[in-house]
C-alpha cells in the first residue's frame, strides 16, 4: 500500500480552524481530566496503601477520631500507662513495643523564598518507632537526632510531594515552622503509607504543632506466642481507663477502614472522569464529522489517483494523532503546572495529588486515544460514498 | 490501429425500492488508440457514468468493459484502485486541487503511488508542469492561480504518471473562452504529441471542433445527433 505523505496530513491541520480548536481543546482536556484522576487515585494510593499488617500492631487513639490519625489527640502519658498496665506487649532488651507518634499533614516549602506550599504527611516518632514498625529501614543516613533541626524522609517523599527525588538527598533542607530541617537520612518502606513520610523526633514535631502534652497516638505490638497480649487485652485497657477518652484499633482495621472510605469516592472520580470525557469526546467527534464535509470530495479525488481507502484512514489517522499529540502535550504542560502536588483535603484527611510517570504516561496515552477516536468521523464521512458521489459533493 | 476501450452492452443501474434508473442502457463502444472523443449529450444522459466506468471508479452493473485488454468490471476495489494509478488521467471540471498542496505537490500526489527514485520523480513532475506551461507556478498554491492554471496543473497532475488513457468530465465547463481555449490546445497537444487516448464530455460545441470525433449519448445509449432533434439544438444553444 502506497502511503499519503506527512506532509499532506500536516498541511490539512490548517484547513479548519474549528477542528483543529476541536482537536487540541478535546485532547488537552482529556488528558487533564486524566491526570486530575489519575494524580488523585495515584496520591491516595500513596497514602492509603498499606501492606496487611506482617505483625500484630494496635492503634490507641483518641476516642472519636477513631478514622482519622491527624485529627487524634491524646495525653503523652498514655505510653507510659500502657506500656505498664498491658501485659504481653512485645519486649526487646528492656524496650516495651509501644510507640507514642504524631501524624500530621502540614504545609512545607522548599525553602524561605519558595511560594509554593506543599503537603506533607510528617510522623513524630521516638526511637523506639523502628521496632514497632520493623517495615522501616534507614537505608541511607542516619535517624534524626532531637533539637537539631533534623529529618529523615521516606523513599517516596519526594513523589508525594511533586519534588525530584534528590531535592530530598540528605544534606538538603525543608522548609516548614518557619525555620529550615536538615534531611540526614532517607528510610525505605515498601508498599506502606510510611514510604511516603517525612520522619523527626516526636518532640520536635511535638513543638512544632504546639501541642507539647498530647501526642495523636500510641502504636503497641503485641507479643506473638503464649504469654502474648491479644487485641482484647488493648481493647479492655482502653475502655476500662475513661480518664484517659482512648479507642484501641487494630493497626490493619484502621487503614482498611480508611480505604473502605476513600474505595466509593474512588470509583466515583473515576465515573466521573469517563464521563465527562465520553461526553466529551462525543461533542467533539460531532464537530470533527461536520468539519469534514469540505474534504469529502478530495478524498473521492485521491481515491480517483489510486489511493486506497486504508491509506485515506491511514492519514486521516496520522493528522488526528497529531493534532491530539499536540493537545497531550499542552494538556500535560498544564497538568503539571496546575495540579501536580495540590492538596486534597478531607474530613477524614488530608493528602496531595501525584502526577508521577505512570499517571503523566496515562494521560498521554489518553490524549493520544482521542486521536484515534477522532479520526472515526472523518474516515466515515469521507469513505461512506462511492467515489463518484463523493467526487459530486460539496 | 488497435481498439484500447471497448463496451458491450455496457449497462449500470441503480435500484431504489422497485424504481430501476438506467443511466447507460446495453452500450456498445469501441474506442481506438490515440483517439481523441468528445461526449456530448443532455444532462442526465448517462455521460460521467460512461467517463467513470471507462476510468475504473465505477463499476457496471451489467456487461463488459475492456480497457487495454484489462476486464476491469471485474477487479476488486484495491485492484481497481492499482490499476486507475497506471492506465487513467482523470481531469475534473472543478479541478480538485488538493488546497493544501501546492501546484508541485499536487502534481506529485499521483507520483507517490510508484514506486521510483526522488529524481526521477522530481524530473518528471517538473517535465509535467513545463508541458502545461506552468513551471514557473510550481510553488503556488491553488488559491493564488486562476482557474484556467488551477486546470492546467490538474491536466499536470493527470499525466505525470505517462497514462494511456485521460477522462476529462467538462474540463472547461467553469472557464471563460480563453482559458478554456488554451486547455483544449493543451489536451489537443496531448493527444496529437504524446499520443494519449482522451475522452471529454463537454456541453460546449467549440470544444468538439479539438476533438477527432463526437459522439452523443442520450437515455444512456448512443445516437445519432439528428435523432434527438431540436431538444439537443436548444440546449447547445442556450450554452
Ligand atoms: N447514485 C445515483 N443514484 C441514482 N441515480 C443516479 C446516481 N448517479 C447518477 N444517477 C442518475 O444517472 C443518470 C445519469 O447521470 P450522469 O451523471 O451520468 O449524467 P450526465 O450525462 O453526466 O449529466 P450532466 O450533463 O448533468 O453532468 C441521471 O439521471 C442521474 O440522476
Ligand atoms: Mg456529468
Amino acid at each position: 500500500m502506497r502511503q499519503l505523505p506527512f506532509y499532506y496530513a500536516f498541511r490539512n491541520l490548517g484547513r479548519s480552524r474549528l477542528r483543529l480548536a476541536a482537536s487540541l481543546v478535546g485532547s488537552s482536556l482529556v488528558v487533564l481530566l486524566v491526570l486530575a484522576s489519575g494524580g488523585f487515585v495515584r496520591g491516595m494510593q500513596l497514602t492509603l496503601a498499606q501492606r496487611d499488617g506482617l505483625h500484630d500492631n494496635v492503634i490507641i487513639l483518641g476516642t472519636g477520631s477513631e478514622e482519622a490519625l491527624e485529627r487524634s489527640q491524646i495525653d503523652s502519658a498514655v505510653e507510659g500507662i500502657a506500656a505498664a498496665s498491658i501485659a504481653g506487649l512485645k519486649e526487646r532488651a528492656g524496650v516495651i513495643f509501644a510507640s507514642p507518634e504524631i501524624h500530621a499533614a502540614l504545609p512545607i516549602w522548599e525553602d524561605a523564598g519558595s511560594e509554593q506550599e506543599r503537603l506533607a504527611v510528617m510522623r513524630g516518632v521516638r526511637p523506639v518507632a523502628l521496632l514497632v514498625h520493623p517495615e522501616v529501614e534507614i537505608v541511607e543516613g542516619r535517624a534524626p537526632r532531637a533539637g537539631l533541626d533534623e529529618v529523615m524522609v521516606g523513599q517516596l517523599a519526594a513523589t508525594r510531594l511533586g519534588l525530584p527525588d534528590e531535592r530530598l538527598a540528605v544534606g538538603r533542607t525543608l522548609r516548614f515552622d518557619d525555620r529550615d530541617w536538615a534531611i540526614v537520612g532517607r528510610f525505605s518502606a515498601p508498599d506502606t503509607v510510611m514510604n511516603a513520610e517525612i520522619w523527626l523526633p516526636l518532640t520536635d514535631l511535638q513543638i512544632a504543632t504546639k501541642r507539647e502534652a498530647s501526642v495523636s497516638c500510641v502504636i503497641v505490638t503485641l507479643e506473638a506466642g503464649p504469654g502474648g497480649a491479644s487485641f482484647a487485652d488493648v481493647d479492655l485497657f482502653a475502655k476500662s481507663r475513661l480518664d484517659l477518652e482512648i479507642t484501641a484499633i487494630r493497626e490493619r482495621d484502621y487503614y482498611a477502614s480508611i480505604a473502605a472510605f476513600y474505595g466509593p469516592i474512588r470509583v466515583m472520580i473515576m465515573v466521573t472522569a469517563i464521563l465527562i470525557a465520553s461526553g466529551g469526546i462525543l461533542g467533539g467527534l460531532n464537530t470533527m464529522y461536520a468539519a469534514f464535509a469540505s474534504r469529502v470530495r478530495e478524498v473521492g479525488m485521491l481515491q480517483a489517483l489510486g489511493f486506497t481507502r486504508l491509506a485515506i484512514v491511514a492519514s486521516l489517522t496520522e493528522e488526528s494523532v497529531f493534532a491530539a499529540a499536540c493537545g497531550a502535550l499542552i494538556g500535560t504542560v498544564l497538568g503539571l503546572a496546575l495540579l501536580d502536588g495540590l492538596a486534597v483535603r478531607f474530613s477524614m484527611g488530608a493528602f496531595a495529588l501525584v502526577l508521577d510517570a505512570p499517571v503523566v504516561l496515562l494521560g498521554v496515552a489518553g490524549g493520544l486515544f482521542v486521536g484515534l477516536v477522532g479520526a472515526i468521523p472523518p474516515s466515515v464521512r469521507c469513505l461512506r460514498l462511492r467515489i463518484p458521489e463523493a467526487l459530486k459533493s460539496f | 490501429m488497435d481498439t484500447i476501450i471497448e463496451c458491450r452492452r455496457l449497462t449500470r443501474e441503480y435500484r431504489k425500492a422497485d424504481t430501476v434508473i438506467r443511466p447507460l442502457d446495453e452500450l456498445d463502444l469501441d474506442v481506438p488508440r490515440g483517439d481523441f472523443l468528445a461526449l456530448m449529450g443532455p444532462s442526465g444522459s448517462g455521460k460521467t457514468t460512461l467517463l467513470n466506468l471507462i476510468a475504473g471508479i465505477d463499476s457496471p452493473t451489467r456487461g463488459q468493459l475492456l480497457v487495454e485488454g484489462a476486464d476491469i468490471g471485474a477487479l476488486g476495489r484495491n485492484r481497481l484502485a492499482a490499476w486507475r494509478s497506471r492506465h487513467v488521467g482523470y481531469i475534473f471540471q472543478l479541478y480538485n486541487l488538493v488546497p493544501a498542496l501546492t501546484a508541485y505537490e499536487n502534481v506529485e500526489l499521483p507520483m507517490l503511488l510508484h514506486p521510483m527514485s526522488r529524481r526521477e520523480r522530481h524530473e518528471r513532475i517538473v517535465a509535467a508542469l513545463d508541458r502545461v506551461g506552468i513551471a514557473d507556478r510550481k510553488d503556488h498554491f491553488p488559491r493564488q492561480l486562476s482557474g484556467g492554471q488551477e486546470q492546467r496543473v490538474a491536466i499536470a497532475r493527470a499525466i505525470v504518471t505517462d497514462p494511456a488513457i485521460i477522462v476529462a468530465d467538462e474540463p472547461t465547463g467553469d472557464l471563460d473562452k480563453p482559458a478554456a481555449h488554451a486547455v483544449m490546445t493543451l489536451l489537443q497537444q496531448l493527444n496529437r504529441e504524446l499520443g494519449k487516448t482522451i475522452i471529454m464530455v463537454t456541453h460546449d460545441p467549440a470544444a468538439t471542433a479539438y476533438a477527432a470525433r463526437t459522439l452523443h449519448l442520450d437515455k444512456g445509449r448512443l445516437v445519432e445527433k439528428d435523432s434527438i432533434g431540436g431538444r439537443l439544438e436548444a440546449e447547445e444553444a442556450s450554452v
